[in-house]
């Protein structure tokens, strides 16, 4: 029972502070602009280019229009296949590749054990044999946990390897992101490991079944019967608490980095959503200090900028 | 000197952390290879002897060395209240959101050294690495500012806090341009230019540490005289005069520009340099609407002459009083439109960073003049003879106008038109390099500042436009298309010190003389190449 209270615990943090991630970005201030082009929900070839609408004369009198296709188009080859490292640094893609993949498989998988779970559960007798829903997923489950393992062990392997002896990056690696790859190599290399005496991931389904169950054993299942198994259950549950608390986080920060900021081109128009947010913003108070800036603290920014400093030095 | 500098290097005691040998330099082609083993001249020791020069061969800020240990103390703890405050809404709502995300989130994969012509160019100098500078705020802000920082610096990357580190800190903060190459290939989407323009923000709005020429006789005399150039509303009357009789004398033809005219359709708002150094520009704008029939006007008003806002590359609470007189006197003078010159950063100061700053009246819709020109080239208002144009033409892309306002395009399409030996650099469009004069340094001068310029921030500019070139004749002038002053500036001078007219027969300019050099119906041409006209009357 011990390895479902972590795990439980590991995911109630995980979830807590996930939702504290995303709750700050959320109420965070309305910022200025600082998109960079190419700007991807762009229609057309300027999608390509890096054009946006500031080409079009009087562009303010147009509706500002979206592609939410092109967007995805970007962005889906971009998350999967780290498109954009395969451009610009393919040296590091040849090993970042196949970790960040594993890492996806990995979380693949464990959506299917949760499903496979879910069809026994649904099912008359749990300990009967599987139909074909079961089957399907048996297999994609032996496919994904394999396949993921494996690229997530190699790829932590040469990260690992590239860190060490490429000074690039070795100069500026600080013991947390060597001991962040040492982790994730614990899971990947310990799940491995339990999979060559467990090939069909029987075990793993166990403890799925077992983690939305409360516990309930299935097939004579209990956690910890192997070393490996042990430790890929517990390095993978404190990962899983471990990643939002870091800068691993990128993994689904991404999103505002590119939302927010990089792609925010989102025009200011009177009467609008964004005029009011900036309008909140301007009654803001600002305290810095340097003589030309000339606040006590009292002035808003609003009056701050419709003011000419008296300190010209 | 070994190159390898780790961040926590910054605070380790060095007369010179970074110097550039003999042939560091990424190598220059023939017939520039004498430039090959020219390094940063020495800063004369008694010019520098009461100021913090140890960073590397140049300075850009000068900043006094302090006279006790209080200064050193009191400098480290002002540094230390200003990074708490750019994570604080109420002082830096304009750029926290960018700020924590960039700060967060990078993975240290280096990917963004290979984009940055200044890492490269510089011989791959760790200080220049965009995420060297990001790195050593990054460690300052979680030891010194997180609880239990001193703690798990030991685990996270660990510095020293000294009144060097923070002075070092503020001086390596002006060796980046700006440009954001780095920021457009980071897989992750982190920004290492904008983590440096924090920096600058921090020592100028908490310290008052910016380099004289951006603040002191920048911004601060832009708000006071009217222009950050120092001229007064009546000198520039005076020069728009000149440069009226100018056009007539040069091109034959007469040309009246409109004053502060209440109602008219266009504000056209020029960097006021131009009126110093480059007067044709201001002139060709003029040939081009008046021919074009457009309703404009320029502004005599203090500031509404001077279409720049140095606040962009280190103050937020400057650029904002600069950005609000200039849409306060469109306002006034009740235009439908500001458009924007040819200047880079003050396009993108007024119609995208002041987008959210600028409400009600105040925001008065904002358009790039590469637009307008497009819409009076190519929906045929004018006459143009393309083979007036008759000599190998190169765009440089500025980086404000390209990499951060999306406008890639129109300009291309007008030298389509009218210059039928226009050719690309490459890379080009959104992937340009930054002409190594961006975020102030075409206008920073002090010390030797403009020889680390022109030799290491500009130098990957000039390989590509020497690459541009490439098979034409030394003898036939080449042109070089410009369409920001800054961008301009810095050309200018990478021309003079390489000697490029006389080695490689290298000219440069705006758009706009371009069209009015290939309007139909001029009695003489707008461009020269040295004494020679480009064509003949």
């Amino acid at each position: 029972m011990g390895f479902y209270i972590l795990s439980y615990l590991c995911i109630f943090v995980f979830i807590l502070a996930t939702a504290s991630l995303l709750y700050r970005q959320l109420t965070l201030p309305v910022h200025v602009r600082w998109e960079l082009y190419p700007i991807q929900h762009e229609r057309g070839a300027r999608a390509a280019y890096g054009g946006s609408y500031l080409e079009e004369l009087n562009w303010w009198e147009k509706k500002q229009e979206k592609s939410l296709f092109n967007e995805f188009r970007y962005m889906l080859p971009e998350i999967l296949f780290l498109r954009g490292l395969w451009k610009e640094n393919r040296m590091l893609w040849w090993v970042s590749f196949p970790f960040h993949f594993g890492l996806y498989l990995m979380i693949a998988t464990f959506g299917l054990l949760l499903l496979h779970a879910l069809v026994i559960l649904r099912s008359d007798d749990p300990a009967a044999s599987s139909g074909i829903v079961q089957s399907l997923l048996d297999g994609l489950i032996v496919i994904t946990g394999w396949t993921g393992l494996i690229l997530g062990s190699i790829g932590g392997l040469g990260l690992l390897y590239r860190r060490m002896t490429d000074p690039e990056l070795h100069n500026y690696s600080s013991v947390s992101d060597y001991f962040n790859l040492l982790f994730f190599l614990l899971f990947f290399l310990s799940g491995l490991v339990s999979l060559v005496g467990d090939p069909l991931l029987e075990g793993a389904k166990g403890y799925a079944f077992g983690l939305m169950t409360g516990g309930l054993p299935l097939n004579g299942y209990a956690p910890g019967q192997s070393l490996s198994g042990g430790a890929a259950i517990v390095s993978v549950s404190l990962l899983a608490a471990y990643i939002p608390l870091t800068h691993m986080s990128h993994m689904f920060m991404k999103y505002f980095l590119y939302h927010n900021v990089k792609w925010d081109d989102a025009p200011n128009r009177r009467g609008g959503r964004i005029e009011a947010a900036v309008m909140e913003n301007l009654k803001l108070k600002p305290t810095w200090q340097a003589k030309h800036i000339e606040t006590d603290g009292r002035k808003s920014w609003s009056e701050l900028a419709s003011s000419s400093p008296k300190e010209m030095k | 000197m070994s190159n390898i500098m780790t961040p926590s290097g910054l605070a380790k005691p060095s007369e010179c952390l970074c110097h550039i040998e003999p042939g560091d330099l990424s190598p220059l082609p023939a017939p520039y290879e004498d430039f090959n083993q020219v390094t940063i001249p020495p800063l004369n020791p008694d010019k520098v002897k009461h100021l913090e020069t140890s960073l590397d061969d140049t300075i850009a800020i000068g900043i006094p060395k302090p006279a006790n240990k209080e200064e050193e103390e009191a400098l480290v703890l002002r540094f230390l209240t200003g990074l708490k405050k750019l994570f604080e809404k109420e002082n830096n709502w304009t750029f926290l959101q960018p700020l924590m995300l960039s700060l967060e989130h990078c993975a240290k994969c280096q990917t963004c050294s290979n984009a940055c012509p200044v890492f490269e160019m510089s011989g791959r100098k760790d200080i220049h690495r965009p995420m060297f500078r990001a790195e050593v705020l990054r460690r300052i802000y979680n030891k010194y500012l997180k609880r239990g920082g001193k703690i798990t610096a030991k685990f996270t990357g660990d510095i020293d806090l000294n009144w060097t580190t923070i002075a070092r800190l503020a001086e390596l903060s002006y060796r980046c341009t700006l440009c954001r190459r780095c920021a457009t290939v980071c897989p992750i989407g982190v920004d290492n230019g904008l983590i440096n323009h924090e920096i600058r923000k921090l020592f100028s709005q908490e310290t008052g540490i910016a380099p004289k020429e951006i603040h002191d006789k920048g911004t601060v005399q832009h708000l006071r005289v009217g222009s950050s150039t120092g001229m007064n509303p009546l000198a520039a009357k005076d020069s728009i005069e000149f440069i009226q009789e100018e056009m007539k004398e040069i091109t034959g033809y007469k040309v009246e520009i409109p004053w502060d005219m209440e109602g008219a359709e266009i504000l056209l708002l020029h960097n006021a340099g131009e009126m110093l150094a480059w007067p044709e520009n201001i002139g060709a704008f003029a040939i081009i609407f008046q021919a074009a029939g457009l309703s404009w006007t320029l502004s005599s008003e203090a500031a509404g002459y001077d279409a720049v806002n140095y606040g962009l590359w280190y103050d937020d609470v400057q650029f904002s009083r600069v950005a609000v007189k200039h849409a306060d006197i469109a306002r006034r003078l009740k235009v439908k439109k500001i458009v924007m010159g040819e200047c880079g950063h003050a396009h993108k100061a007024l119609t995208v960073i002041a987008d959210r700053l600028l409400t009600g009246e105040l925001n008065v819709p904002r358009e790039s003049a590469l637009v307008t020109l497009e819409e009076i080239v190519l929906r045929g208002k004018l006459q143009f003879d393309p083979r007036k144009n008759d000599f190998p033409v190169t765009l440089h892309d500025p980086c404000n106008v390209v990499r951060a306002m999306g406008i890639v395009e129109p300009q291309r399409r007008i030298l389509r038109k009218i210059a039928p030996r226009f050719r690309e650099m490459t890379p080009h469009g959104v992937e340009n390099y930054c002409c190594g004069g961006g975020s102030g340094f075409a206008i920073m001068s002090g010390y030797n500042f403009s020889q680390w310029r022109n030799l290491v921030s500009s130098r990957k500019k000039f390989l590509q436009i020497l690459s541009a070139f490439e098979g034409e004749p030394r003898e036939v002038p080449k042109y070089v298309c410009a369409p920001c002053s800054n961008c301009k500036g810095a050309i200018r001078d990478i021309i003079n010190y390489y000697h490029a007219e006389e080695r490689s027969g290298l000219y440069y300019g705006g758009l706009v003389e371009l069209i009015v050099n290939a309007m139909a119906g001029m009695k003489k041409p707008i461009i020269r190449f040295g004494d020679e006209p480009s064509w003949a009357s």
